[in-house]
């Protein structure tokens, strides 16, 4: 017997039967008890990718996405556990830019949708059709403010907060975890949503640099990831650079993760490829559409591109090998510099990949 | 590169949009057309707007255009890039004056679908998207303004699921809801431009494309327009003098503007 209460309607709505899958993501408690046990202590806590994963990723366990749709995601994390062969997570998609290759290997099996697709790349056809199949059950539907809210709520450590927010849509009859109130302050009536506050069991924070404790500083749109940061059970820190903890004692470009939340660090360049790191390199705009127009309408072909770039790459490196190696990398930091205005205007004209693209490098 | 070609349909939409766009005002926008027309509208009529991003960036230095709204382009030096929780806050303290959002599906009421086509969330015929930040603009900020493409598909009785409130049942029904600021204010397509009347909040014609008479914007509705007073106005069509800056400076590369072959 749950002992949360949750929005009866919703859970009739999204047939959900196993009530006791909902816990995790509001249990306060429990994710208060894995912060007291954490090692507070300035200790070194770099690891390998391949070892954070095995570690800290539990089948079962609520994942959250970070960064923002291309940029300062943590690809490389997601694909390490696909090669891995985890199973059964939660995924909070949001702000997700089509994650939902984490769906056909069951290495994602329920979601928390805020938002599926790539934007200008369009919608996210491999999701439409794993929810049909079957492969993936949606346990609650949000907004990027409202999801925003709950793990807002959880940094400032309340229990959670009212919104102004999802009042009168759809999306109220489909998230087991919102309720409409009276807003207690007031008189004349005020309806107003309880967001509670969220507690993901697990995240990979891809950041520029951080130290070997875990001082982590993001450069760019910050995004959810510090409230993430504070709320979540457990944290690992993937950054481009590790650098020596006093180059963060002050630091004037960027927000910083403290390194008491941080479980383990990776230094992991590339770590957002095929994404956009800011400062570092621009995403592959060709690698993109390769997936969502050629690979994400069909059932096989999605198959067949995973494997050739997943499950056929060990590990960054030989995934960035494929977009083209040195060139790709050269390219990509020329572009990104370009786009925040730390080098000269350049041309972003390129060609949109085709089926008959024969060019070596995916721009 | 002067192009005396006629402006098509998407160049057209983006100088409809940029007409919403007052100066001195903050703007909010997502990629695609609201982008191409904040920019045309800053370089044409609203020298001094400021924009603001989902991703948080605000202010940016104009660049290209971005494929993102995380694009390095919408946080370009910017002095400020907020979390993404206070990039809607601002909208809901009253720091944001106009946004733009689209659709898949719009009803009379203004109330919009991004979520899918069919009813049922959990076997859908087509997902969709879902909200992104769609419902946190449409439920917060003051002056909504709603883009996309007409059809009798796209403009349907009712929206098979209602991802952002728009004026919900009419009449007063969106702020007994408990949503904040006007709602939507206007719908922008190729045929026309719709407002909102002020008692039943059902959708109205406030002007025409040239060319497109009342029957052709009805046979693209899945309910009944309502006309306003006296005749139809025409659209006015975008100028030369700002279909060049369109064209050279807003979207040189036609990333937006460029019909689909």
């Amino acid at each position: 017997m749950s002992t949360f209460s949750y929005n009866q309607e919703a859970l009739k709505n999204l047939n959900i039967e196993d009530i006791a899958l909902l816990d995790r993501l509001v249990d306060f408690e429990s994710a208060r008890e894995s912060h007291l046990n954490k090692v507070k202590s300035k200790v070194d806590k770099r690891i390998s990718l391949k070892e954070a994963v095995a570690e800290y990723v539990s089948d079962g366990d609520v994942l959250c996405d970070t960064g923002f749709s291309y940029v300062r995601t943590c690809h490389q994390a997601f694909f390490e556990m696909m090669r891995q062969g985890k199973k059964d997570l939660q995924m909070i998609g949001a702000p997700n830019t089509n994650q939902s290759y984490m769906i056909n290997c069951g290495l994602v099996t329920l979601s928390h949708n805020s938002y599926v697709g790539a934007e200008m790349r369009g919608t996210d056809r491999n999701y439409s059709r794993q929810l049909k199949n079957g492969k993936v059950k949606i346990l609650s539907e949000w907004s990027h403010g409202g999801i925003a809210q709950g793990l807002k709520a959880a940094q400032l450590g309340a229990p959670g907060l009212f919104s102004k927010q999802m009042l009168g849509s759809d999306i109220m009859k489909y998230n087991p975890y919102i309720k409409t109130m009276q807003n207690p302050m007031r008189d004349d009536s005020d309806p107003v949503a309880f967001i509670p506050a969220l507690y993901p069991d697990v995240a990979f924070i891809h950041v520029q640099v951080a130290d070997k404790y875990g001082n982590a500083c993001i450069y760019g749109p910050v995004v959810n990831d510090i409230a993430l940061a504070a709320a979540t059970r457990k944290v690992i820190i993937t950054a481009e650079e590790i650098v020596p903890e006093i180059n963060l004692r002050y630091v004037k470009d960027g927000a910083m993760i403290p390194f008491i939340y941080s479980d383990a660090v990776v230094e992991l360049p590339f770590g957002a490829v095929p994404g956009n790191m800011p400062g570092y390199y621009y995403w592959s705009r060709q690698w993109w559409e390769k997936l969502m127009r050629y690979a994400a309408p069909d059932e096989e072909k999605f198959k067949g591109f995973l494997d050739e770039w997943v499950m056929g790459t060990k590990d960054q490196f030989e995934f960035v090998e494929k977009l083209g190696g040195a060139k790709w990398v050269a390219e990509a930091r020329r572009q990104t510099k370009a786009a925040e205005s730390n080098n000269e205007d350049i041309d972003f004209r390129y060609q949109e990949y085709t089926k008959d693209n024969k060019a070596d490098v995916y721009y | 590169m002067k192009n005396d070609t006629p402006a098509n349909f998407l160049e057209m939409l983006a100088y409809f949009i940029s007409l919403q766009i007052e100066d001195h005002k903050v703007v909010y926008v997502g990629t695609g057309l609201p982008m191409v027309a904040a920019i045309l509208a800053h370089k044409t009529h609203a020298p001094n707007i400021t924009m603001v991003y989902e991703s948080g960036g605000q202010d940016p230095i104009e660049g290209d255009m971005p494929w993102s709204v995380g694009d390095p382009f919408t946080w370009r030096k910017a002095a400020v890039i907020q979390e993404m929780a206070y990039s809607f806050g601002q909208a809901a303290n009253g720091y944001v004056d106009i946004a733009f959002l689209g659709f898949a599906q719009i009803d009379m009421y203004g109330n919009v679908n991004t979520h899918q086509i069919g009813k049922d969330l959990t076997n859908p015929k087509i997902r969709l998207t879902g909200s992104g930040g769609n419902n946190d603009l449409s439920s917060l900020t003051e002056n909504m303004v709603l883009v996309g493409l007409q059809t009798p598909e796209r403009f349907p009785e009712r929206v098979d699921f209602i991802t952002s409130v728009g004026h919900l049942e009419g009449g007063k029904s969106r702020t007994e809801a408990g949503l904040i600021g006007r709602g939507p204010i206007a719908v922008i397509s190729q045929w026309g431009i719709y407002d909102f009347e002020p008692e039943t909040k059902r959708m109205r014609i406030k002007s025409l494309t040239p060319g497109i008479s009342f029957e052709i914007a009805q046979q693209s509705t899945g309910f009944e327009l309502l006309k306003p007073d006296g005749d139809i106005p025409e659209t006015s069509m975008i100028p030369p003098d700002v279909l060049d800056v369109l064209r050279t400076n807003v979207d040189p590369n036609g990333v937006f503007t460029t019909m689909p072959s």
